[in-house]
């Protein structure tokens, strides 16, 4: 249709010709020049009518009046700088809230990755045990999976991991997948440089020696260097080939860490110590992610693999017993498949919180536009006057608002991008950059824009209305001075009063609740102080050291690190307490053969230094530490934790038992295999800790000896008399004296370390989000309570001097004003608790030890509004009562 | 204000001269000048068209895709726009004859004359 438009000039013309026409056939029928031209206009009737319904009837008077609205709103604002700041920067920061949420949102839920069928790929997870969550798959479960099921397209996995990545004798410690060779065809993935892997390449065991560079990593690391491809670098130490460099958009299959490098799954056999990945079912290493045929819902697929894992755990009941399949659309399986992910449910509450405070927003936007429309009122009267109808004026005021959105949109934008920003900076996985990458993809465009405009229509439209309604005689005569204290407009205006106050209350409440749940989970008992002590993490296998080096490096580590000043004491662990890693494994207890059908327990597992329960002052209950004399050769041992002391072995005494992990057979008669093959007694029990998850109750957890279960990556943990934070350069220097080009990381006070992914995290940023939404709601409806008061003293500046010449004090005018605003606030306050009463009770799966309607921050919350309120009208009550009785009467 | 008497009498008239001007171009393009003329002529002068309410009308018309329009030069040589009944101009031209002859003859049955034979 637009573009059928025809232009006023075009027609004009087509007029013209008309009328030439026809003053010519006149002319033949001997009429003179003049004549003619003369009834020829006469027969047409009125020409300036005809135009102008030719272009009331066109799409141009749209144009032209919505250009006209434009030009105006932007002269009216730029006039009013003041005002439109204010609105603006409101406006700005409720949809910078907006904009911050949801791209978090669309990073969690929404964003496809940048593959191929991107809508059809999903994860493929299996468990156990009924009440886990789904998890990595064995390689030959894969690929059982992959030959049996047909419900796919096609299959690949990748296994994520910690690698050293040398070049010129220095070596990163990268963050890297193993990946099979249709990885990247099955993603549709095409090279920035280079090739990716090819087909076959490097799916048999120790084959492969390439690898592909994640394309932020060649762009740090190798300075985005095109000569970077045929370079050899080591992984683990193992010489490999750079081929490629993935593209640009593509982060790697896991969603908010980007991945540094990628190479073939054969490279898994001489990357790491164990070469059981291949061959163990136990192994469970692989994410796995599947494409859906097309017309196969997830759930069919489920079912199809549930068969085949059916089959399997007949065929292999020792280590697949009980195991039934997950398959979960990509998305919704981020970061990991969990069976009843939380992620929507928080960002829906955030969503709704931070419309709240939009809608705070929008209300103070639209009493500065009632208490501006009350200085246009003349202005409005005089269009009125001129012939404007009223949609024409409705139109006018609602671009205005539209353009204070639409700027606010801008800036709320930015302070998105900000937010975001920000959050990446927080390490909670050590020292790995968490990446939430705001795009603005067509999503948050979309978003935005639709926030803005309801933004624009909220704040807009009824002052619109009101202002339109305007009785034009009246306003006229009175000279301009305008009647807005009429009592429609008191409730308006009081109305929006209220809902601010009620808004903030919401979001407060919920901010409230946040804040006590960090309080309470900050108050746990971890079972461990993570006061004054300093994480160095290590591994020499990122130089590719061998056992016995790597051994002798270690012990010459923590011999120096205890002759450190300010050292109390210092010991190795394999896994930090709530780190991003950890190790667990199946324990098969002596003399308690399984039944059929039942799955050996699990348990966490840590390998340790004698001195690692009291760098960490971990009480050791029952039995002894480990000592020097725990060595490789010695008889195995063991520390277990109280509930695994209790759940295997209830009502007995722990000390002394053995268990194995191996299999329920017992040890394998050649123990040249390590402690994995043999039984381990237990000599202690230790108090329960809280290693995995802050609020999970502890599960079976043991201690090994370091001596007697090797493992390279290592962190050094140091209990300090002094500042942890200040032993970072000493310990630095020490490994540096040690190997100038092994990489240490996370290096951390354990204060921080706990407040990772695993730890506070969540709470924290969950906290602060809350309390920083919950400040700008209060702040927000203060400046609101402020605006509406401070107009209505000056409203009523007539009616106060009457009173004060009549006698009333000071005093009584002062608690007047204040009591009728509290009225109001009260009222809001009280609507707002009531609905966050209904609203809290969505939190209740995120609250730790405070019930959802606590009533500590209720009350709390209504106080803080209540106070609030008096201080922000207290400015305009001392106008108030500072009037000058003799001023206000003359005034009139 | 006068808008709302302008669109009673546009009401009034929408009708009868859309139709006439269909009618009239189903002997071939013809500009506004010559359409309002031809009506004149072959209702022999009995209906006068106030020529620039023609031109809403063939707006409308157009607008609804029954007749399209282009610049043309005309017999004097003169360049005008000229308008041509499309396709479905045509249909509708024909459904809303059918509809007239059918009240025309109706209101002739009622008034008891022979006016409405023809």
């Amino acid at each position: 249709m637009f573009g059928r438009k025809r232009k006023p000039s075009d027609f004009d013309a087509e007029v013209e010709a008309h009328l030439a026409l026809e003053a010519e056939r006149l002319k033949e029928q001997g009429q003179s020049d003049d004549e003619a031209r003369m009834a020829a206009r006469r027969a047409f009737g009125n020409v300036t009518q005809t135009r102008e319904r030719f272009y009331e009837s066109g799409r141009w008077i749209w144009w032209d009046h919505l250009w006209q609205d434009v030009r105006f709103g932007v002269r009216m604002l730029r006039k009013n700088p003041g005002f439109t700041m204010a609105a603006v920067l409101t406006l700005a920061l409720g949809i910078g809230a907006n904009t911050a949420i949801f791209s978090l949102g669309n990073v969690f839920l929404f964003r496809p990755l940048p593959v191929k069928e991107a809508d059809r790929l999903t994860v493929v997870a299996v468990k156990y045990r009924a009440d886990d969550d789904p998890g990595q798959l064995s390689y030959l479960d894969y690929q059982d999976f992959r030959k049996q099921a047909d419900v796919f397209t096609n299959m690949t996995f990748y296994d994520l991991n910690l690698a050293g990545l040398g070049y010129r004798g220095h070596a990163d410690r990268v963050i890297m997948a193993f990946v099979p060779s249709n990885f990247f065809t099955m993603l549709g993935l095409r090279p920035a440089l280079g090739r990716l892997i090819a087909p076959n390449e490097g799916d048999e065991p120790k084959s492969g020696p390439v690898v592909v560079l994640g394309h932020s990593y060649w762009l740090s690391r190798f300075n985005g260097d095109p000569g970077v491809i045929g370079t050899s670098v080591t992984l683990d130490g193992q010489m490999v080939t750079v081929i490629g460099v993935v593209p640009e958009q593509f982060t790697g299959p896991y969603n908010i860490v980007e991945l540094d490098a990628y190479a073939p799954v054969g490279m898994v056999a001489s990357a790491r110590e164990y070469a059981s990945f291949f061959t163990d079912r136990r192994d469970t290493e692989l994410r796995v992610l599947a494409t859906l045929k097309p017309g196969v819902t997830a759930r069919q697929a489920e079912t199809a693999l549930n068969v085949i894992a059916g089959r399997l755990a007949k065929a292999y009941p020792q280590t697949n017993q009980g195991e039934t399949a997950r398959v979960i659309p990509e998305r919704l399986a981020r970061p990991e498949p969990a069976v009843e992910s939380s992620i929507p449910l928080v960002t829906t509450i955030f969503l709704v919180m931070v419309s709240l405070v939009l809608l705070v927003a929008c209300f103070n936007v639209a009493n500065l536009l009632l208490a501006r429309a009350a200085a246009r009122q003349r202005e409005i009267a005089v269009r009125a006057a001129m012939g404007a109808t009223r949609a024409r004026l409705i139109r006018q005021m609602l671009t205005e608002s539209m353009l204070l959105a639409m700027a606010g949109a801008l800036g709320g934008a930015l302070i998105g991008s900000w937010v975001i920003s920000g959050l990446e900076k927080l390490r909670p996985l050590g020292d790995f950059a968490l990446r939430l990458a705001f795009t603005f993809d067509w999503r948050v465009f979309s978003y935005v824009s639709g926030v803005a405009l309801a933004a624009g229509i909220v704040a807009g439209l009824a002052p619109a209305l009101r202002v339109s309604r305007t009785n034009l005689n009246n306003t006229l005569r009175e000279g301009g001075r305008g009647l807005l204290g009429d009592t429609g407009r008191h409730w308006l205006r009081n109305g929006l009063v209220i809902a601010q106050v009620a808004g903030s209350v919401i979001v407060l409440v919920a901010a409230g609740l946040f804040t006590r749940s960090l309080t309470n989970a900050e108050s746990i008992d971890l079972g461990y102080d993570p006061h004054h002590v300093l994480n160095v993490n290590l591994d020499p296998k990122l130089q590719g050291y061998d056992q016995p080096r790597a051994e002798a490096f270690f012990r010459q580590l923590l011999s120096r690190a205890k002759a450190l000043p300010g050292v109390e004491s210092a010991s190795l662990a394999f896994s930090v307490p709530l780190g991003y890693y950890s190790d667990g494994t199946s324990v098969y207890v002596e003399g308690q053969p399984l039944l059929q059908g039942q799955r050996a327990p699990g348990a966490g597992i840590n390998c340790v230094t004698p001195d690692y329960f009291s760098s960490l002052r971990m009480k050791i209950l029952e039995g002894r530490a480990f000592t020097d004399a725990d060595t490789s050769t010695s008889a195995p041992v063991a520390i277990v934790n109280q509930t695994m002391a209790e759940h295997l072995w209830p009502k007995q005494d722990a000390l002394g038992r053995r268990f194995s992990l191996g299999g329920s057979e017992g040890p394998f008669k050649s123990s040249s295999q390590g402690a994995r093959r043999q039984w381990v007694t237990v000599v202690g029990v230790v108090r329960n800790a809280r290693l995995q998850g802050l609020l999970d109750t502890p599960g079976n957890f043991f201690y090994v000896p370091q001596t007697q279960s090797y493992k390279s990556t290592h962190v050094l943990q140091l209990r300090t008399s002094v500042a942890p934070q200040s032993l970072i350069v000493p310990v630095e220097s020490l490994v540096r004296d040690l190997d100038p080009n092994l990489p240490v990381y996370d290096v951390m006070t354990m204060d921080r370390a706990v407040a990772g992914a695993n730890g506070y995290f969540l709470f924290k940023v969950g906290a602060s989000f809350a309390a920083s939404l919950g400040a700008l709601g209060l702040l927000l409806a203060m400046v609101g309570v402020y605006g509406v008061v401070s107009y209505g003293v000056s409203q009523r500046k007539h009616e106060i001097g009457i009173r004060m010449a009549l006698g009333a004090e000071r005093g009584s005018v002062l608690a007047l004003v204040i009591r009728q605003a509290l009225v109001l606030v009260g009222a809001g306050v009280v609507v707002g608790a009531l609905a966050a009463l209904g609203v809290s009770r969505l939190l209740v799966s995120l609250l730790v030890g405070v019930p959802s309607y606590d009533p500590l921050t209720f009350v709390c919350v209504s106080a803080l509004m209540l106070a609030v309120a008096v201080a922000a009208c207290y400015i305009p009550a001392r106008r108030a009562a500072r009037v000058d009785p003799m001023v206000a009467l003359r005034y009139e | 204000m006068s808008t709302r008497e302008d669109k009673d009498r546009l009401e009034l008239l929408q009708g009868t001269l859309d139709l006439l001007i269909l009618r009239t171009l189903i002997f071939g393009p013809q500009h506004g000048q010559g359409i309002a003329r031809a009506i004149e002529q072959t209702s022999e002068d009995e209906l006068f068209v106030e020529h620039g309410a023609l031109y809403p009308a063939l707006q409308r018309l157009e607008s609804r895709g029954w007749i399209s329009a282009a610049w043309g030069i005309s017999r004097n040589n003169r360049k005008a726009r000229f308008y041509r009944l499309t396709q479905r101009g045509r249909k509708q031209l024909a459904k809303e004859a059918a509809k007239w002859n059918r009240l025309a003859a109706a209101i002739g049955r009622i008034l008891g004359t022979e006016a409405a034979e023809g």
